[in-house]
């Protein structure tokens, strides 16, 4: 009863998000003039000539960072539930597995030495960050009981992209390619296409979908390894096939975005505290609130008076307080 | 009395942890409805041999075959179906439900995406009023105590509606009362569930008023082994814990195990 209005609240709170990503902006679009376009476009009649710039501007430039905005914010927050389950611990977040480090190496390569073009910089960053994960994997992996293990494998890769990043870095031309890193790292939906969000959705889409199928032996996981193997779970295979698939939806969001910080760890953190740990529930209620938290967010970050700044600076700024406000409430709660 | 069929049989094992032999050759069988107690000082063995049953742990050599079939060629999920673990303290994490934790057990029937229907909530719910504790079906798991956590996680075996349970010295973090209060449960859910018990233990008096069958350990070599009223002696005894032992008679017949010098 409670996680059903907890679950209406988080719907109602994502609409309303929408509506005020979609009418807000340097152009503002009053409501009515909304709901008459979206409604001419299912009718599929072209608008008149008054409603012809609100209708460019939200067709072209709002719905799809919005949507973007959506996929990317479930995609982060369910890898984020996924990898803390796996883990066992819910302070791990993607990042701990050399995802962001993988696609931030990659996005760089693809900057200096091939192509600065949105398409190329977000293949080499999904390639990478799900190259990076799987090299955590591959060095991590001790059968069973491997986390910690994991943990360790993925702060020697990250810091092994790190450095060779740092070095991309130092190497790149420091009027055209260095700014163009140093922005893409810090995050930003400014550049989103439709062409991004129908790659994004397809990635995405089948990723959460295979998570959401398989959502409650993760329940099994989270609980440790020889237990979940004691009531038949093949414990090996379900963790490269969650890895596999929580990788996939985070380096798709990252790679069209760039780097996201907090998101992850923030709203699966909260979606815990507000629905528990059963993750049938947790699963679609990070994704809903972690949607709705990224659409507030970026809509923030684009009306802010002196222009747009990288979303990751407002992410941060209020993802690190808030989590550690919940540490010290949550204290006794994760003692176990 | 007529022996029933013999439900385990364990053929010549051995376990190795890098160069050490834990486990060095054993060889014993238990029979459908025993409750098969082992014993053995700390660092005997007994742990790792009930991973091995329950192919936690991988035997380098012998068989282990339940109900004639070798548990090498079964794959996790059928292992779950003939095998069902209670594990001797289990923290958690995360706060799952009480109810949760009892679901999880059922995870072998739940089909392909392993997820409980209906129908799986009320058995559950039915698991934990068998043994009165449907009361704490929402509380967290993480909040209970000792005692009750041991409930939980024997209701779960429960829901896992396996043939064979094992658990790994189960009254040991309990108080003096609730040792014997979950003994009590143990020894009428193997009678009333035809379940078979394979039980590691510490106290020899707890062995003895309990398991009718025994397998004494002692660095990874089964010392002795059989039915509890052939093997259920000071001698024997004492020679896995390396001590002397005497066995006392009370007015009603129970036999009590005493340390009788302790080099």
């Amino acid at each position: 009863m409670r996680n059903k209005s907890a679950f209406i609240i988080i719907i109602i709170l994502l609409i309303i998000c929408v509506m005020f990503a979609l009418t807000t902006g340097q152009y503002h679009i009053r409501l009515e003039t909304l709901w008459k376009v979206v409604s001419l476009k299912l009718l599929g009649k072209t608008p008149g000539d008054g409603l012809a710039t609100p209708s460019m501007v939200l067709w072209s430039v709002r719905m799809p960072r919005v949507l973007m905005a959506i996929l990317a914010g479930a995609a982060l927050s369910v890898g984020g539930v996924v990898f803390q389950g796996i883990m066992r611990n819910p302070l791990v977040s993607p990042s701990f597995l050399g995802v962001n480090h993988g696609a931030i190496f990659g996005a760089s390569l693809s900057i200096i030495f091939f192509s600065k073009s949105a398409f190329s910089i977000e293949s080499f960053a999904f390639f990478w960050a799900v190259a990076a994960v799987a090299l955590v994997y591959i060095i991590g992996n001790r059968g069973v009981n491997t986390i910690t293990t994991l943990v360790i494998a993925g702060v020697i890769v990250s810091t092994f992209f790190m450095a060779a990043g740092s070095f991309l870095k130092y190497v790149a031309d420091p009027y055209e390619d260095l700014p163009a890193i140093v922005y893409w790292t810090m995050g930003g939906l400014n550049n989103i296409l439709w062409v991004n969000v129908i790659r994004a959705f397809v990635i995405i889409g089948i990723g959460i979908t295979v998570i959401y199928m398989f959502r409650w032996r993760l329940n099994l996981m989270a609980i440790g390894d020889e237990e979940a193997m004691s009531m038949g779970v093949n414990v090996n295979r379900a963790r490269v096939m969650y890895m596999l698939f929580a990788t996939m939806i985070v380096a798709a969001g990252s790679s069209s975005c760039g780097i996201i910080m907090w998101v992850d760890l923030i709203v699966a953190h909260i979606s815990r505290m507000i629905v528990g740990s059963d993750h049938e529930v947790l699963i679609p209620f990070a994704a809903i609130l972690g949607a709705a938290f990224l659409l507030f967010t970026d809509t923030i970050v684009r009306i802010l008076p002196g222009g747009e700044i990288p979303i990751s600076i407002i992410t941060s700024f209020m993802g690190a307080p808030l989590l550690g406000y919940l540490l010290m409430k949550q204290n006794n709660e994760w003692k176990g | 009395m007529m022996q029933n069929d013999i439900i385990l049989a364990v053929e010549h094992i051995d376990f190795r942890y890098r160069e050490k032999k834990i486990l060095d050759d054993l060889s014993f069988s238990v029979h459908s409805g025993d409750i098969c107690g082992l014993l053995g000082p700390n660092g005997s063995g007994k742990t790792t041999l009930l991973k091995c049953i329950n192919r936690i742990l991988k035997n380098e050599t012998g068989s282990i075959r339940i109900n004639g079939r070798d548990i090498a060629t079964l794959s996790r999920g059928e292992i779950a179906g003939l095998i069902a673990v209670v594990p001797q303290e289990l923290n958690i994490m995360f706060p799952f439900t009480v109810l949760q934790m009892v679901l999880m057990g059922g995870n072998g029937r739940f089909g392909f995406s392993g997820i409980p229907g209906r129908k799986d909530y009320s058995d559950a719910i039915e698991v934990l009023e068998e043994l009165s504790i449907d009361h704490f079906a929402e509380r967290r798991y993480n909040q209970l105590s000792g005692g009750e956590k041991q409930m939980v996680l024997i209701a779960r075996a429960l829901f896992q509606r396996s043939e064979i349970m094992l658990l790994d010295e189960p009254s040991s973090h309990l108080d003096f009362k609730r040792q014997y209060t979950i003994m009590e449960l143990i020894k009428k859910i193997t009678a009333d569930k035809n379940l078979t018990t394979i039980i590691t233990l510490h106290d020899p008096n707890i062995a003895g008023r309990y398991c009718n069958r025994l397998i004494m350990l002692n660095d990874g070599c089964i010392v002795h082994q059989g039915l509890r009223d052939h093997v259920f002696q000071a001698e024997s005894l004492g020679a896995i814990y390396d001590m002397r032992i005497k066995i006392e008679n009370t007015d009603s017949g129970a036999e009590y195990v005493l340390p009788d010098y302790i080099q």
